[in-house]
This record gives C-alpha cells, sequence and structure tokens, in this order.
C-alpha cells in the first residue's frame, strides 16, 4: 500500500498509512527529479510508480495516500482516475478491520457532520488532512523511500505553464505575531456588523481576524483572513464570533493556546476545539464582553 | 467560441440538518436547496467573460450551464438562465443519480463535449461533500489543462489562450498560463456573484432547458450513477461537541459574559 509527497503533510501521510498497518512505500515527488509542478505530470508520475511496483497480493487493498495540500489534492483526483481506483478526499481518520477492509472518515457539508466512507474498489486515492493524525513520532519506523522519476513521454503532461508567483494581499495586520486575536465569522451577518468583532478586539487589545466569506463578501480586507489560504496562526487567545470552524479555518488557528467560540449553533464544529463555548447570539453576548472588559480595564 | 458551467444545487449551509433515520446521509425532505457558493462564482465569473468580450467588439460567447441531479435541480438551471446563462443542460435521468465526483465527473465530460466547450467553468470545491474531485475529473477525462483554486481569469485577445491566478497556501498565489480548450476549477472570493433581476427571471423561463440521459451521453452504465461510485458512506454522525471544554448555555448575556471572563482570567490570558 501507499505513497507520498515530501513537503508538508508527509508526516500525517505516514501516521495514516501506519494507522492501516500493510507495507508501506514512500514515494518522495521533488521538482528537481520530475521538474516544475503540472498536474498531468505528477497524476502519470505516480501511475507509472504503482502500476510497475504493484506486483502484490491482487486481493489485498491498495491504498495511494497524498497529503491534501493545495498541490497533491489538485492532482489526486486525476490520479486515481487513471488507476481506476476509488477517491477519498481530506480524511481524518482510517481503520482496517480483520477481513482487511478500509475505512475513512471525512467531514461534509463544511464540517457539520462527519462520514464513515468505504471505498468500494480494491485500490483507493485518499488525501489527509493536514493537521489530523496529529502527534506522531518522525523517527518511527523508517519506511522504504522511492524518488519519483520523470515518466518517457514527458511533453504530453505540460499542460500549463507558470508564469509567477505573487502574495494574494497587502500586508498591514500583524496576525502572526499577535498575543489576542479576535475573529469575525460570517455570523456576525454583514459589513456593518463587523464592528462588534472590531471592538472587542480593541477593548480585548487584540487584533482582528476574520473567515474567508467575510473576507469574500468584502466586509474586512484579505489580510485578516485567518485559515489555510489566509494566516496561520497560534496567538495565547484566540475567540471566535460567528465561524462555524471549517476545516480550512480550524487549519489555522487550532495551535493556539485558548480558543474561546461564541455561537448560537450548538453543533456548529468550532466547538469541538474551543476550551470556552458560549451558545447564543453574538450580538447580545459580545457587547457585553465589550463593555464588562472596558471597564474592568479602566478599574 | 462556448462556455460550460458545471453547477450543483446542495442543502443551504444556513438550513438545519438532521441526519436521516437510515443513518447514512441526511433527511432531505424539509431542506432548502441552493447553487453551491464556489458554482456560482463560477457562473458570475463566465458572465464577467462573455461582458469583457462583448466590451472588447467581439462576439458574446454562447454561456451553458449542466447541471447533474434529480427534479428539483431544474430550479437551479433556471435561476442560472435568470442570471445570464444562454441554455441549460439537466442530467436527470435516474441511471446517472446518486454517483460520487468520479461518477459524476465522468457523465457531465461527456455533457460537455458533447456541446463542444471551450472553455469549462466549475466550482473549487461543493458546500455538501466537497470532494473537489468533479472538477480535476472532468479535464482528465477530456484531457483539458485544468487549474484548481483559481482567483482570477483573463482570455488573451487571440482566444487562444488564458492568463490564470491560482491560489496557494498562506497568501500566496501562482500565475500561470494554459492553452483552450481547458477547465478552471473557481475558488469564492474571486468576484461577487450578481442578483437575478425580474427580467433575467422571465426571460428563463423562455430559455432552452434540455434533458440528458444515459444513453444519450454514450457512458457505460456501470461507470455512472450509483453503480459507478467509487465508495459508499456506511454512517454520517455529528462531531463530538465541546470535545473536553467549558460550555455556557442557557443564561443570560450578562452571566456569559462574566463566566467568560472569570474563565480568561484564570488562564491568564487577559
Ligand atoms: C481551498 C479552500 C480554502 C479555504 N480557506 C479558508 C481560510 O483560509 N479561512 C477560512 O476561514 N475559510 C476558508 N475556506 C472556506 C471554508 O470552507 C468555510 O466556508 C469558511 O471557513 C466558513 O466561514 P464561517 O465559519 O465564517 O461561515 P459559516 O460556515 O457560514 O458559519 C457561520 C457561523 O455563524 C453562526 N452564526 C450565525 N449568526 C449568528 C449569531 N447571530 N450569533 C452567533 N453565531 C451566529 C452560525 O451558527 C455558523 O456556525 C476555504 C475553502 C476552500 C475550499
Amino acid at each position: 500500500m501507499e505513497g507520498a509527497g515530501g513537503g508538508p503533510g508527509t508526516q500525517e501521510v505516514r501516521a495514516c498509512g501506519r494507522a492501516l498497518g500493510g507495507n508501506c512505500r514512500v514515494a518522495l515527488l521533488d521538482e528537481e527529479h520530475l521538474g516544475p509542478y503540472a498536474p498531468g505530470l505528477y497524476a502519470e508520475a505516480l501511475r507509472a510508480l504503482i502500476t510497475d511496483g504493484d506486483g502484490e497480493d491482487p486481493a489485498a487493498p491498495l491504498v495511494v495516500l497524498l497529503p491534501h495540500t493545495y498541490q497533491s489534492a489538485e492532482y489526486a483526483p486525476r490520479l486515481a482516475v487513471r488507476l481506476d481506483a476509488a477517491y477519498i478526499a481530506s480524511v481524518s481518520a482510517a481503520t482496517i478491520d480483520d477481513a482487511g477492509r478500509v475505512r475513512f472518515r471525512r467531514s461534509i457539508l463544511q464540517a457539520r457532520l462527519r462520514a464513515e466512507v468505504r471505498p468500494r474498489k480494491r485500490t483507493v486515492v485518499a488525501t489527509v488532512q493536514i493537521g489530523a493524525f496529529g502527534g506522531t513520532d518522525p523517527a518511527a519506523s523508517p519506511d522504504a523511500v522511492v524518488k519519483v522519476g520523470r515518466p518517457a513521454d514527458i511533453e504530453e503532461h505540460e499542460e500549463r505553464e507558470v508564469l509567477g508567483r505573487e502574495a494574494a494581499g497587502g500586508g498591514g495586520v500583524d496576525l502572526a505575531g499577535a498575543e489576542r486575536i479576535v475573529t469575525a465569522g460570517r455570523g456576525v451577518g454583514g459589513s456593518d456588523e463587523v464592528s462588534v468583532a472590531a471592538e472587542l478586539a480593541v477593548a480585548l487589545d487584540a487584533e482582528l481576524g476574520a473567515s474567508r466569506p467575510v473576507v469574500d463578501n468584502g466586509w474586512l480586507p484579505r489580510e485578516h483572513q485567518v485559515g489555510s489560504s489566509g494566516h496561520i496562526v497560534a496567538p495565547n487567545l484566540y475567540l471566535a464570533l460567528g465561524v462555524s470552524g471549517s476545516i480550512q479555518h480550524l487549519m489555522g488557528m487550532s495551535g493556539s493556546r485558548i480558543i474561546v467560540a461564541i455561537n448560537k449553533d450548538p453543533e456548529a464544529p468550532i466547538f469541538s476545539v474551543a476550551h470556552y463555548g458560549i451558545v447564543a447570539d453574538l450580538h447580545e453576548v459580545a457587547p457585553v464582553l465589550t463593555r464588562l472588559l472596558e471597564a474592568r480595564r479602566s478599574s | 467560441m462556448r462556455i460550460g458551467v458545471c453547477i450543483k444545487q446542495v442543502p443551504d449551509t444556513d438550513s438545519q440538518l438532521r441526519i436521516a433515520d437510515s443513518g447514512r446521509g441526511i433527511d432531505d425532505s424539509d431542506l432548502n436547496w441552493v447553487i453551491s457558493s464556489c458554482d456560482l462564482c463560477a457562473l458570475e465569473e463566465a458572465l464577467l467573460l462573455a461582458e469583457a468580450e462583448l466590451a472588447r467588439g467581439e462576439e458574446r460567447p454562447e454561456l451553458v450551464v449542466f447541471s447533474l441531479g434529480p427534479a428539483r435541480v431544474e430550479e437551479a438551471l433556471r435561476k442560472a438562465l435568470a442570471l445570464g446563462a444562454d441554455r441549460a443542460v439537466h442530467l436527470a435521468d435516474e441511471a446517472l443519480q446518486g454517483g460520487d465526483a468520479l461518477a459524476d465527473g465522468r457523465a457531465l465530460a461527456a455533457a460537455v463535449a458533447k456541446e463542444h466547450c471551450d472553455l469549462v467553468l466549475t466550482g473549487a470545491q461543493s458546500d455538501d461533500i466537497g470532494q473537489a474531485a468533479t472538477p480535476a475529473v472532468i479535464a482528465e477525462i477530456l484531457g483539458f489543462p485544468y487549474a484548481w483554486l483559481v482567483m482570477a481569469v483573463e482570455l488573451d485577445s487571440g482566444k487562444r489562450s488564458l492568463r490564470v491566478v491560482r491560489e496557494l497556501e498562506a497568501g500566496m498565489n501562482e500565475v500561470l498560463r494554459l492553452d483552450l480548450p481547458a477547465l478552471l476549477a473557481i475558488q469564492s472570493g474571486i468576484n461577487k456573484p450578481r442578483f437575478a433581476s425580474l427580467r433575467g427571471t422571465l426571460q428563463a423561463r423562455k430559455k432552452p432547458l434540455r434533458h440528458e440521459d444515459r444513453r444519450g451521453l454514450e457512458v457505460d452504465a456501470a461507470r455512472v450513477g450509483a453503480a459507478g461510485a467509487g465508495f459508499e458512506t456506511e454512517s454520517v454522525t455529528l462531531p463530538p461537541a465541546g470535545a473536553g471544554g467549558v460550555m455556557i448555555e442557557g443564561v443570560s448575556a450578562e452571566t456569559a459574559a462574566e463566566e467568560l471572563i472569570a474563565h480568561l482570567e484564570r488562564e491568564a490570558v487577559l
């Protein structure tokens, strides 16, 4: 079973592979050997490696694991098509039963529910959620490592050209270095209502963060965004107002020392990482919190 | 030029979700259905591209929307027509329903190929199952150049290639060039989707919407719909709430705020 990239998520992929037992082979993909990343190229290189190396028991499951990064999640479904495999994205747990049946857990409906899924094919390509499978020992059981080589018919796969890289938004907000962060989620309700988070941030001497929809809707500029496509933060105190707790948001803040969530939905997934949770309308609680904190400061 | 847009109808994420009696999915008897948020951005981007072509004196590309799903999906397609799409294709055949991203991608690829689209746009990830795989599967099957998480699109003047900005992690972007025909999976935040006008809604009723079935698409029955799905869902559960955390619930705002401040003082984070 398995396979993996070199960069971010390598630990998670190895831990997930270990949870499934079996023989692990780790495949390293790097630009030095493969050339610049393109989805078709990487899918083809892995397909060749996996089909050639699959001399094992044809009845045993073949599980190919990749980290759920913006690179491998882009081409992993294409690899699944080429291998005629099942595809399961962003898994957070994996088990195998005595009969050799593999099961994965993944979040659905914006992390509001989680599903246990079982592949219906012998080969399965799965991406592993970054941050799941935490706390593994990097030194444990050195797996056999293979470097992935360049496929022979290379021209066919260079389907796009990289013109350059650029920063997505302006700087100016020191979220990464902040001691305390108050984050406005979509639950604040609108650009005029963001002030309820901003005022609480001032009272706490905190920086102001935002979830992605708050930025996408133009309620706050992009440099406030926390999450996988924004800032990764780990302040002493993270206070989330009207944030549901999607995987992408949690990736940006779950390392915070104390997490507080205020949400009117008792089933919001943010509560599963919160140290303190208030189930209430944020527009009722946050202004009171601001007033009490201001009074506390001036006394 | 013809631009195809694939949209998915999903439960409104603000609606109350109940787990079905079977324990394998959600109870869909009482849900509000909407177009998945990134898919609306994909449609908006197609409309903007068409308008930009018109503004530079070119012929306006034709916009065709595709959706796979049961009868209720017609409402999503009518909405897309009201927003400005020209034609709609509904993959409504029973034999195509109940699939996963691989099965749906195969059916949609066949429908897109039949319409000879030069550019196909989809959302980056659906708000329900969220595998982010259907667009990649369509691109793979059609052999189209592909980019996921697209934050900007520009068509070159010769309509032969695209300049595309793709999002990377941690606030970085990558700038790419792709030759047409191509498929782009659009990320939220690329634009602000417009609202349908009354006039658009009235016009939408008269715009062509046709049904497509498995035979017409010439896809193998074993590779689409429930039969073609690569995995099955055994159970669906709520994530564990308040795993170890202190929950403050059912008290006044004043009490909740006071309790929280007391906790935070003890944690020495104030
Ligand atoms: C590739 C990719 C990258 C992404 N990157 C990021 C990222 O970097 N950061 C990010 O945040 N997201 C990111 N997302 C989006 C992510 O999937 C979620 O859509 C997003 O995090 C949801 O934001 P939210 O919690 O503010 O909104 P929602 O999920 O809509 O949640 C709003 C919450 O507010 C609550 N609420 C509503 N009204 C009130 C009220 N009056 N009082 C109290 N509570 C209320 C609701 O109960 C709900 O829980 C990304 C998605 C993709 C596909």
